[in-house]
């Protein structure tokens, strides 16, 4: 990717204000070197929301925000389906771009994505905040410092509600958008919503995917996967057991490396209640949401000291070809 | 006094669940009515949770329910399950997900979503409220209404919902949330305006403070004998349950019954009840959603 201008404070604009943007909302309010300049959301109350806690522009059209000359990078939270013609007008204002993950619905809108991207010179980050969590960067280090020998084996597993938010009790049911009821909109299920977390994830560790087996449940009749058990071999020859699935109440994210020499666990979870609301007041964010404050400040900096991010664009099309890959590869259990 | 059973399915087999709903009937002298035409059963679909959670009732239990009723009413019997809209939950992903669809496919039975069903409105005075409730057309058409709620706990104030907060579900409106400042009244109100016939409690999977396979079937014509026995099931005492205590005032049924069946201790000591922490939780929490701090302390 060419380069583009160095910046001292970079002005953002985020699109979309449902739960992923709303937490970059507040993420962004906090960066020193950056400014949410504007929002765009159809929700007036959002907007209004935002308004309040210091943004400056607001928009019920994210064509007006990206028109505003004003902004230099823009964070697409929208839900998929709306990916590729917001990613494609951002790059064709020349907007940087911060694109929430999965990248599009399927290979195809992936790569015009990529492609609109690269015609115009803008830099596009995907937002898979597990690359910036410390315990999965710590593994990372110690597969490729060779800690392990070489890894045989790797599960991954991420199990929870999914878009069928929290209902244990303390938290009370969250309507669910529309969207992620069709398929038409969202591309696939759980292993498209969750397993392109985990699928990227595995590729940092263990390089492109050779090869992919999959299984897919479907407890709730969906047109789409509820669950996914996916067996992947990777260029470096570790075999990978993937499994994701929006059916438990219980969160559970999991990672673990089965080596020659030895072998590593990594879980990510949140924080009990108490704990968590003492996070949240005393530093305005949780510890299960660092990575996502890291990332974010972590795509400013690339933009000041105008570098190619990583997770990159390429890299959501990677995962994504992966995933077609595993639904196309299915094995049928009787 | 109204009579209220209780019976122990013995395993988790469909046939075993079927005899322990005829037994919970035979227990309370309930007989259904050859002239039955119209039936609506009721059951509780909270959110897109399945059966397993505990929170909504089993399609298992709905179809052995199903088959009885045509095998004593008739083969032929209209048979309607209906569910209205809530504030997160819409009919029609919830009877997909928790597999209604697919109970109304195999037993032949109509889906209702009662909030696209026509209605018409009545005025209903509930303790020092009053409401103008919609009453939907299949439930005021049916010649047989059933309840088929869960037992679980509830927000404070609340407290528990079984039989008589499950028929607050058949209110079409679906931004429920609006009558949660005088929920207690709305709940008595839905039950003077909607009256069932007949309550038939899936307790096989109960939700308390964690899910628990409790094997309870619970029956009575009388919700709120029903609901005070459910209450006392899970550890609370229903005479401070403020909506049990109005829908016994406003003449719904009374609060003493006569247990029928299986003792009540048995499953009041298996039931996964409250500890103090819980409770301080629970305190806790409508606290910070009543001063609206909820998202900012994470628990949104």
């Amino acid at each position: 990717m060419s380069r583009g201008p160095k910046m001292k404070l970079v002005k953002l604009g985020i699109i979309g204000l449902g739960y992923v943007g709303q937490i970059h909302l507040r993420h962004g309010l906090k960066l020193a070197s950056a400014q949410v300049y504007a929002v765009s959301d159809l929700s007036k109350k959002s907007l209004a929301k935002a308004k309040n806690a210091g943004v400056k522009k607001v928009f019920s059209n994210y064509k007006e925000l990206l028109a505003d000359p004003e902004i230099d990078a823009v964070i697409i939270a929208l839900p998929t389906h709306l990916h590729l013609q917001c990613a494609k007008e951002a790059a064709d204002a020349k907007k940087q771009i911060f694109l929430e993950k999965p990248i599009a619905r399927n290979v195809e809108e992936a790569k015009q994505i990529v492609s609109a991207a690269d015609k115009n010179s803008v830099k596009l980050m995907m937002g898979y905040p597990l690359r910036f969590s410390t315990e999965f960067c710590n593994l990372r280090e110690k597969i490729r410092q060779g800690e392990l020998g070489d890894v045989e084996v790797a599960y991954a597993s991420y199990i929870s509600s999914g878009p069928f938010f929290h209902r244990a009790e303390g938290y009370a049911p969250t309507p669910v958008p529309e969207w992620w009821f069709n398929k038409k909109l969202t591309g696939g299920g759980a292993l498209m919503d969750m397993g392109s977390h985990l699928i990227n994830l595995l590729r940092w560790y263990f390089g492109e995917v050779k090869d992919v087996k999959a299984h897919f449940g479907h407890r709730f009749g969906m047109d789409f996967e509820d669950s996914a058990i996916c067996l992947i071999k990777f260029q470096t020859e570790t075999t990978a057991i993937l499994n994701v699935g929006w059916f438990s109440q219980q969160y559970h994210l999991t990672v673990e490396a089965l080596g020659s020499v030895g072998h590593a666990v990594v879980q990510h979870r949140p924080s009990n209640t108490l704990s968590t609301a003492v996070q949240m007041l005393t530093t305005g964010t949780s510890r299960f949401h660092q990575p996502h404050f890291s990332e974010l400040q972590y795509f400013v900096n690339c933009l000041i000291r105008d570098i190619s991010p990583s997770p990159s664009g390429q890299d959501g099309l990677k995962d994504l070809e992966a995933i077609e890959q595993a639904y196309n590869n299915q094995i049928q259990l009787k | 006094m109204s009579l209220v059973s209780f019976v122990k399915v013995t395993n988790n087999a469909e046939d075993s669940i079927r005899q322990a709903i005829l037994e919970s009937l035979n227990a309370i002298n309930y007989s259904f009515e050859k002239e039955v035409k119209n039936v609506v059963i009721k059951p509780n679909l909270c959110y897109y949770w399945d059966y397993s959670t505990g929170q909504t009732t089993d399609p298992r239990f709905m179809a052995e329910l199903i088959d009885l009723i045509r095998e004593e009413i008739s083969p032929n019997a209209d048979i309607s399950v209906v569910e209205s809209d809530a504030s997160a939950m819409k009919c029609k992903y919830a009877f997909k997900i928790l597999g209604y669809e697919k109970l109304a496919e195999d037993y032949k039975v109509n889906l209702t979503n009662l909030s696209t069903d026509p209605y018409r409105y009545v005025q209903v005075k509930a303790g020092t409220q009053s409401f103008r409730m919609m009453v939907p057309q299949t439930i005021e058409k049916a010649d047989l209404k059933i309840n088929v709620p869960k037992i679980k706990y509830a927000m404070k104030g609340i407290e528990l919902t079984c039989a008589l907060k499950n028929i607050f579900g058949c209110n079409p409106y679906p931004r429920k949330f609006r009558y949660h400042p005088y929920l207690g009244e709305a709940i008595v109100a839905s039950n003077k305006a909607m009256k069932f016939d007949l309550c038939i409690v899936d307790g096989n999977i109960v939700s308390g403070i964690q899910p628990r396979r409790l094997g309870l079937v619970m029956a009575s014509r009388d919700f709120v004998a029903i609901d005070a026995a459910a209450a006392k099931i899970a550890g609370l005492n229903p005479k401070k349950i403020k909506y049990i205590k109005l829908a016994n005032k406003e003449g719904l049924g009374n609060i003493s019954f006569i247990p029928k069946g299986a003792p009540i201790s048995h499953f009041r000591s298996a039931y996964p009840r409250k500890d103090v922490k819980k409770k301080l939780m629970g305190n806790a929490y409508s606290l910070v959603t009543r001063l609206r701090m909820g998202r900012r302390l994470g628990l949104e």
